[in-house]
């Protein structure tokens, strides 16, 4: 990812640790006085090849790693996971249990979008409202916690359904978490729309347009905030999706305050859903027996993850362990935006242009294998590389 | 820009007579849910027979290979739980636990329980291998004697 064309100008390294953002991600900024004339990022220090060790547990082990992908969208991990094994092995999920894994999925983004949305309000030094958002977004870690037993990872999925079932009591107290968070919502969308201190650090800066958006391949409420019509509840319904559907959010501004109302209004039609999925939750079985070994196949399974589109491609070979499963994460698609939307603007908006993105360093960093044509003058094989060492120090001798 | 301010101090002045939503952790604990996954128990029936017997079921399914059971053979003389066998030794491994249930719903006795124990940090690794000992209950009488 590099976008520096001035090389001779004065460089501001930055990370991999540093103040700005939790995670570990190494940032250089060319700038000329304050403004920012290119940047360069690199990840991958948090890379744990969670994709290799896989390949060495069981198809039920791997649920419980792979959930552990994230720790802020966990749930959706294993929920993508699931109906990939699930398709391999033809099983068909009963409907109340696709239904309560939407339900704790638009639960997950309510918790992901308020941790987002304090985290970005804390960038731009508005500390107050982050303090109230993760204030209220204790409400939906409550709900999480007394649903699935856990606030972070949910073990809610189990392959072939859930373990949890959502009883009367739980409905009323989920009911009752909603209605509070939709009120403290409103009072956000009015707080990102309206303080003139806020917008001032949102409206017009990083303005990325639809092309952009498209032409990095940005996903979810990035892409969408730029109005590129993608949202794959929408465009490839999963779970109970077709039953229970959303409306797309979108906004045709592509600047940062686009980038909060959408998240903010995608808020709303999470709320619309759990409702809707707790008035006419099916009824019948929460499981069904999942064979140990799955025969030779693969598949694909997409999601709509709080940070995009979140994709997983499984093989399988006939043991009780999978062969290869490959995960592409939201956030790596994303990131791409980010040194083309960093020329031009402050160095202090920076921390802002990137957390508008909603990043997630852990869950991005994969190995990357790039295929070239074998005649291809970079390609070289280890013999061509001896032999080059060699000829390199013969020539440093003389 | 000014109404603006006084629109944000009103919020503030407002929050101020709210009570405080921090939990000044440990003096006051906020309590957990009904399902909360903790720490594990090993129970016992009301007559005081362990329910575990040692079949390692959980400990096949557990997706961290946190659990080692070794069980033997119950006889009468020493007679630990109602089946043929009985654990003799049950080690779970806290460190490698992920808290996911497994092992609950694994078990056939309803022996291992997720109980709400969430303060588990210690100063060395092996004093977080729990033995038998530390999961199993109290036997009720040994209960009755304190008391
Ligand atoms: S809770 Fe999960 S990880 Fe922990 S011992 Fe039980 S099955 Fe293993
Ligand atoms: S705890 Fe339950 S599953 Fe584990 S060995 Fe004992 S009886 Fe078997």
């Amino acid at each position: 990812m590099q976008k520096n064309d001035q090389a001779d100008k004065f460089i501001i390294p930055i990370g991999p640790q540093h103040p700005a953002l939790k995670e570990p991600g190494h940032f250089e900024f060319t700038v000329d006085g304050e403004i920012v004339t290119g940047a360069t990022i690199r990840l991958g220090y948090v890379h744990r090849g969670i994709e290799k060790a896989t390949e060495s547990r069981t198809w039920v082990q791997n649920l419980y790693l792979l959930e552990r992908v994230c720790g802020i969208c966990s749930h959706i991990h294993a929920t993508a996971y699931c109906l990939g094994v699930e398709r391999l092995a033809g099983l068909s999920v009963p409907p109340r249990a696709q239904a309560i894994r939407e339900l704790v999925v638009e639960l997950e983004r309510i918790h992901s979008h308020m941790l987002w949305l304090g985290v970005a309000a804390h960038e731009a030094g508005f500390d107050t409202l982050f303090m109230y958002s993760w204030r209220d977004r204790e409400t939906v870690m409550d709900i999480l916690e007394g649903l699935t037993g856990n606030r972070v990872h949910y073990s809610a999925n189990i392959l072939g359904g859930v373990k949890i079932d959502v009883d009367a009591e739980q409905t009323k107290t989920i009911l009752q978490g909603v209605d509070f968070l939709e009120k403290r919502t409103h009072h956000y969308l009015d707080v990102v729309t309206t303080d003139s201190a806020f917008v001032q650090r949102t409206a017009g800066i990083a303005v990325m347009s639809k092309a952009v958006a498209e032409h990095f391949g940005a996903v979810g409420p990035t892409a969408r905030a730029s109005g590129v019509t993608q949202d794959i509840r929408i465009d490839a319904p999963y779970l109970a999706y077709e039953d229970f559907p959303v409306e797309i959010v979108l906004d045709t501004a592509g600047d940062l305050k686009a980038r909060f109302v959408v998240r903010v209004q995608e808020l709303f039609q999470s709320y619309q859903v759990i409702r809707a999925i707790l008035d006419k939750l099916p009824a019948g079985e929460l499981a069904v027996t999942m064979p140990r070994r799955i025969k030779e196949n693969e598949t694909i399974s997409r999601v709509e993850a709080p940070r995009g589109e979140l994709f997983y491609y499984l093989k399988s070979n006939g043991t009780d362990k999978p062969e290869r499963i490959k995960i592409r994460t939201p956030s790596i698609c994303n990131f791409g935006t980010v040194p083309a939307l960093a020329a031009g603007h402050q160095l202090a908006d920076m921390p802002m242009i990137l957390a508008g993105i909603d990043p997630c360093f852990s869950c991005n960093d994969r190995m990357v294998t790039i295929h070239r044509p074998a005649d291809d003058s970079q390609t070289w094989t280890w013999e061509m590389l001896r032999q080059y060492g060699i000829s390199y120090y013969r020539e440093k001798e003389r | 820009m000014i109404g603006e301010i006084l629109k944000g101090m009103s919020i503030t002045f407002k929050t101020m007579f709210q009570p405080p939503t921090t939990v000044s952790y440990p003096e006051v604990k906020k309590p957990v849910a009904e399902r909360f996954r903790g720490r594990h128990e090993l129970k016992r029936y009301d007559n005081g027979l362990e329910r575990c017997i040692g079949c390692s079921l959980c400990a096949a399914a557990c997706p961290a290979d946190a659990i080692f059971v070794e069980a033997a053979e119950n006889t009468d003389e020493e007679r630990y739980s109602p089946g043929e066998r009985y654990a003799k030794v049950y080690e779970i491994n806290m460190l490698r636990c992920i808290f996911c249930g497994y092992c609950e719903d694994a078990c056939p006795t309803e022996a291992v329980v997720l109980e709400k124990n969430y303060e588990l940090a210690s100063y060395s690794r092996e004093s977080l291998i729990y033995t038998k000992d530390m999961l199993l209950v109290p036997h009720p009488a040994d209960i009755q004697k304190t008391a």
